[in-house]
């Protein structure tokens, strides 16, 4: 067994260090205004953190096997630990940044054994080539297989464990609790990380290893299930928050949602298209708020703005391509990548129940983000202004717009690297290019390719209505039909002059939805619940682990203090020593050589 | 010819006078002086053996052994002097700060 490093560029790497570095640039120019303009102090800090992040992220995308992905994979964690936790002085960001890197490292934990499965198993961890695990999982070549465990079974598992620390990353329920409160750090940081990259590494890792996760239906179908579930769960908790950078959390939640359901449905190139569309529009919605943030002195409650329109056009049409481009608005880019997922999911669900119920929770949460989104709209930069602050706002530079009108150019257009629904409505060939690039039609390596996983894949197409035409319709249609009823009805509630709370309505609902479902106390309470064990380990870790290191460093301390006495200072006592150390070198070498028998 | 042992005991004899000198005398000069009978013990012994082995290495070699006595004893002189400005004497036995 080998443990090597080394670098792998397929088309997917190669998209996904197009999306990073891109989006890395125009957040640290983004920061110049954030940060510098607004005269923060630890900025080496702060773009150390940057730069060790940016770099950790390429290390992961080019890794070439999992236990390469698994270093780099943690090193995004800490960045994410030290940039969130970066106004250390502060009660709120320690604490956020503490949750953060303790939620991951739960499921890190799954994922460190599911690496050390998969050398047991395949004895080998590399990505690509006719000796990567997915290549010896589909010639069913293991090494070792405990008990006699059926092949399958034991993928399921591998599979599952590694799936472990993709939840935790890419923010899955039950472990998505941390990146609402990551939105503590800075708001670049959250644009950069908590949107566009470090979250997307999970779905990413599903997606390098897609050939082994496609031999096994069973983790697709949870992949899939967690996936839907994730979407429609996010969505409903962003409905009710007031805070501008609290709605986005969780519509990024509900977004890397889709893109697992996208995977578990076997879309593939469905979940890196909407990776990367929301990887733009994501990073320019959160880079808006920041403006936004700017312009209000570093007030985030929505309730305090409105009318900002006029104050910040750059920022609102921005603002407003990103937003109807998450709510899948025809044509923006949001609509043609989250439609791809949604038709996946149609046409391979049938006979698959979980995936069924990811589809179906899925397209419920279209209408919910659509909602939301909307509704952020309308209270943040319509109607009247509601406080002295929003009616006289910071302007923002160059630095601010430059990055924003980049990035929403970037929300109108993407759609079109894969207009695959035009493709098979009007039957005009090539415009698939996405499917193109990533069925390695211009490079690529041997069987790291679309079309490779489908073949390999669980999943058989079967379309309800109509054909396969008639089915990218409806579903089209049924998708962009309740993404317009959301947004029509967030017009009606929020989209007056002087909008009310209406959150009041949904009872009892609403206060589970604003303590997000309870899920963080049920969290404290399962942590506290181990206040046992982890007793044991510290009296272990103080008594045993410390014990011996003190112990070692106690001994060597009383010993220098002792054997230190013979340096006298005075030069004839040390040439006796000499002389008396040469006798006595010579009296052993003569015993030992034989001179004296 | 004499036998080689003979030099060798002379030599021995001689390193031995300057260890003992080393040992038992408190004035630095004197230290000088018996460092100085030491490295003659051991040219005796390199000459005896370019003289036994026919070599003459073992000669050449005591010819440097004696510039770089000449050289230490220009630094021990040196030494000797600064030691006497800062203590005022030539006893080695006084000057402990160097101790622990």
């Amino acid at each position: 067994m080998e443990l090597t490093f080394g670098i792998l560029v397929d088309p997917l790497s190669a998209l996904m260090l197009v999306i990073v570095t891109l989006i890395a640039l125009l957040v640290h120019v983004f920061s110049l205004g954030y940060m510098n303009d607004e005269g923060e102090t630890g900025l080496p800090r702060y773009y150390a953190g940057l730069g060790l992040f940016t770099a950790s992220m390429l290390g992961f995308v080019v890794a070439d096997n999992l236990l390469m992905a698994f270093m780099f994979f943690e090193l995004v964690g800490l960045c994410s630990y030290l940039l969130i936790g970066f106004h250390f002085r502060e009660p709120g960001p320690p604490s956020a940044a503490k949750k953060a890197f303790l939620v991951t490292r739960f499921g890190d934990y799954f994922f460190l054994v599911g690496v050390v499965a998969v050398f047991a198993t395949f004895g080998t961890a590399q990505f690509a080539g006719p000796e990567s695990f997915p290549a010896l999982a589909e010639a069913g070549e293991v090494v070792w297989t405990p008990g006699g465990l059926a092949l399958d079974t034991r993928f399921t598992i591998v599979g599952l464990l590694v799936l472990g620390g993709v939840v935790g990353k890419s923010a899955q329920f039950p472990l998505h609790t941390w990146l609402p409160d990551a939105m503590e750090g800075p708001t670049p940081v959250s644009a950069l990380i908590h949107a566009a990259t470090m979250v997307a590494a999970g779905v990413y890792l599903v997606a390098r290893m897609y050939g082994f996760y496609a031999l096994s239906p069973t983790a697709l179908a949870v992949i899939a299930f967690v996936g839907g579930f994730t979407a429609l769960f996010a969505a409903t908790m962003g409905v009710v928050k007031d805070e501008l950078k609290q709605v986005l959390a969780y519509s990024t939640i509900s977004q890397y949602g889709y893109m697992m359901l996208a995977l578990g449905a076997g879309g593939y190139v469905a979940a890196v298209f909407h990776l990367t569309t929301h990887a733009f529009f994501k990073a320019l919605l959160f880079l808006g708020a920041g403006s936004v943030i700017i312009a209000m002195h570093h007030n985030e409650d929505m309730w305090d703005m409105g009318g900002l329109k006029d104050k910040l056009p750059v920022t609102y049409y921005t603002f407003l391509a990103g937003s109807l481009a998450l709510a899948g608005i025809f044509p923006f880019a949001g609509f043609w990548s989250k439609d791809e997922v949604l038709y996946e999911a149609l046409v391979h669900a049938p006979g698959e129940p979980l995936l069924f119920g990811g589809y179906l929770m899925g397209l419920l949460a279209v209408p919910v983000t659509a909602f939301y989104t909307f509704r952020m709209v309308f209270l943040t930069f319509h109607g009247e202004p509601r406080t002295e602050t929003a009616r006289d706002p910071e302007s923002v530079r160059w630095n601010v717009k430059g990055p924003l009108t980049v990035l929403g150019a970037l929300a109108v257009v993407t759609g079109v690297i894969n207009m695959v629904p035009v493709q098979k409505v009007l039957g005009i060939e090539g415009i698939d290019l996405l499917h193109r690039w990533l069925d390695n039609e211009w490079s690529g390596i041997e069987g790291l390719s679309s079309h490779h996983y489908a073949d390999i894949g669980p999943y058989s197409s079967q379309y309800l209505v109509g054909g396969e035409v008639g089915t990218v319709l409806a579903g089209a249609a049924v998708s962009l039909g309740l993404a317009l009823a959301g947004l029509g009805l967030a017009w009606r509630l929020y989209g007056v002059p002087s909008p009310t709370e209406h959150t009041a309505k949904l009872g009892g609902i609403k206060d589970v939805l604003y303590n997000n479902y309870y899920l963080d106390e049920l969290q404290v309470w399962l942590a506290y619940r181990t206040e046992d064990v982890a007793g044991v380990a510290d009296t272990f870790d103080q008594g045993i682990v410390d014990g011996v290191v003190n112990g070692v460093s106690s001994v060597s301390l009383f010993g220098g203090s002792r054997v230190r006495r013979i340096q006298t200072g005075v030069v004839s006592q040390y040439a006796a020593l000499l002389t008396l150390g040469l006798v006595a070198l010579i009296l052993v070498l003569g015993v030992t050589g034989g001179w004296f028998l | 010819m004499v036998p080689v042992e003979w030099y060798l005991l002379l030599a021995a004899g001689v390193f031995c006078i300057g260890l003992f000198g080393v040992l038992t005398r408190r004035n630095a000069l004197y230290f000088l002086m018996s460092v100085e009978l030491m490295m003659n013990a051991a040219n005796i012994n390199f000459v005896a053996f370019a003289l036994y082995y026919g070599d003459l290495t073992g000669q050449v070699f005591s010819l440097f052994v004696i510039a770089l006595a000449a050289a230490e004893v220009a630094i021990g002189i040196g030494i000797i002097l600064v030691m006497y400005r800062n203590f005022g004497v030539t006893d080695v036995t006084v000057p402990t700060e160097m101790r622990w």
